[in-house]
């Protein structure tokens, strides 16, 4: 009886196992293995500073933040004054130039939500999110 | 009282496959829902996402039709166990999160309600579980 | 099969824990808001009570984004006391819903942390794709068509759009649906870089009026480095 019991559970578990990797074959390309944000939309800071005058940088922390400290040449686009900041960062763009996007800290949404409005709304096709955000770019700075 | 327990089966294996469906047709969600709990990392959690649903589904289809039956009601046993304990472990860890079982058909149901279905479809399954040892 | 004879209490006892909420009892931990296209902000008032025997002093509460305020009467909590955390989403441009997090940091070892939910359905007003069109100086000017649409629930009913550069020409003509504009956007000439600003203003009275813009652009062919 517990032979014949294991024998189905391991026969049910390995039968899902067919539709599911046909369906992750399928879906390969539209959702990341790695981590939440698709890998081929997120950049390290060493990367991201190795493209030089290739990366345009956004800031996508509130207006204060910006004021304070930001990364050299960084634009200023948040979401509260997204419209009237645009036209800024879209006249400093050109089809050569990767957009970095980064907000505060590696939990912050703020840079994923504007990085996927600049691809939508914007229609940009190179869009990075920064990994660790400010945080991570004060961190490699100490350096 | 036979077609009680044909009832009880078609009941907790249409609920398991009316789950898994909902989920298979949207695994990206799924996916975000296994993070949201913060219990395994994403790695794990995206590759569960694709295997679960069918699992559920194919579970819930051995109980309808009656293959493999005691085989899907053991795994349907241990899947409500982990749906329950993550949701439970959730809970005291202050996440008020949505649970995911249900895809998001069931975002609006409180969490009281939602601890009720999932003891009740414990209990069928329990039941159903009683009786195929008797039955053997 | 007679694990489930002790799986069974088992589990309920693991159900059962999760019902245990500490002493600081919130009414929702989860609010949905429906802000009208001319509110600047979305706020949410989370209602508490200490339903225990001991006063509960609430030592921080933390919002998920900067975009989020939250502000708490008083952070001590004597037993039978009711209070309520507001939270104030800052509308500005976002678009869609917008889920913000609260999480409230108590002194109740049964409940130390509790995470409120703020989730906000923000209208449309108006809806412009592509935001940005642009061409290269080497390619044929041919008109682009930028597409606005009202909201479902929007008072808009009619835009005016200008150019901030003559020679970027915008027009604005009908639509597909009735809530619906075509902009249609083209150079007069391509022998100078242009980079014009579109302002699209709609007819909607809200104070102050909502503007949106769009870029249109005449670029190097190689990038302007």
């Amino acid at each position: 009886m517990r032979r014949f019991l294991l024998r189905q559970v391991l026969l049910l578990l390995a039968l899902a196992f067919v539709p599911a990797i046909g369906e992750a074959l399928y879906f390969r390309n539209r959702i990341s293995w790695q981590s939440p944000v698709p890998d081929s939309q997120l950049v390290t800071v060493a990367k991201a500073k190795g493209w030089g005058t290739g990366a345009l940088w956004v800031d996508a922390r509130p207006d204060e933040q910006f004021a304070q400290e930001h990364f050299p040449g960084a634009l200023l686009l948040n979401e509260d004054h997204f419209n009237q900041q645009l036209p800024n960062v879209l006249a400093a763009w050109s089809p050569d130039k990767k957009v970095v996007v980064y907000c505060s800290t590696k939990e912050c949404g703020a840079s994923r939500a504007i990085a996927e409005r600049l691809r939508g709304e914007a229609q940009l096709k190179e869009v990075f999110v920064l990994e660790g955000g400010w945080e991570a770019l004060q961190q490699a700075a100490k350096k | 009282m036979n077609w009680f327990w044909r009832v009880l089966d078609i009941v907790i294996g249409g609920i398991f496959i009316y789950a898994g469906v909902l989920k298979v047709v949207a695994p990206v969600r799924f996916a975000g829902d296994i993070e949201n709990y913060h219990l395994i990392p994403w790695t794990l959690g995206v590759r569960l996402a694709f295997y679960l649903p069918w699992l559920e589904i194919f579970c819930g289809v051995a109980l309808i039709v009656r293959r493999m039956y005691a085989g899907a009601l053991t795994i349907l046993l241990a899947l409500i166990v982990v749906f329950m304990s993550a949701n439970a472990v959730a809970k005291m860890r202050g996440l008020d999160i949505k649970c995911g079982c249900f895809g998001h058909a069931s975002d609006n149901l409180g969490f009281v309600s939602h601890v009720a279905l999932n003891l009740a479809i414990l209990a069928g399954v329990v039941l159903l579980m009683r009786r195929t040892k008797t039955a053997a | 099969m007679s694990f489930t004879k002790y799986l069974l209490p088992v589990l309920i006892g693991v159900c059962l824990t999760s019902f245990a909420y500490g002493q600081l009892k919130f009414e929702q931990t989860e609010l949905e808001l429906h802000p009208s296209v001319a509110d600047a902000n979305a706020v949410a008032h989370f209602k508490y009570e200490n339903t225990g025997s001991k006063p509960i002093h609430i030592a921080s509460v933390q919002t998920s984004c900067g975009c989020t305020v939250a502000t708490l009467k008083s952070n001590d909590v004597a037993p039978g006391d009711k209070g309520e955390i507001t939270a104030t989403l800052n509308i500005g441009n976002r678009t869609g819903t917008q889920t913000k997090t609260v999480t409230v940091n108590t002194d109740d070892p049964a409940h130390a942390q509790t995470v409120l939910v703020l989730r906000a359905v923000i209208p449309t007003l108006l809806e412009v794709q592509p935001i940005f069109v642009f061409w290269k100086q080497d390619e044929e000017m041919k008109p682009k068509v930028i597409t606005v649409k009202a909201g479902k629930d929007s008072p808009v009913t009619k835009i005016a759009v200008t150019s901030s550069d003559p020679d970027i020409a915008a027009k604005v003509g009908p639509g597909d649906g009735a809530k619906e504009w075509k902009i249609s956007v083209v150079p007069k000439e391509k022998a100078k870089l242009h980079n014009a600003t579109l302002t699209i203003t709609p007819d909607n009275p809200s104070n102050p009026p909502k503007i949106f813009y769009a870029t249109a652009r005449v670029i190097n062919p190689g990038g302007d480095r």
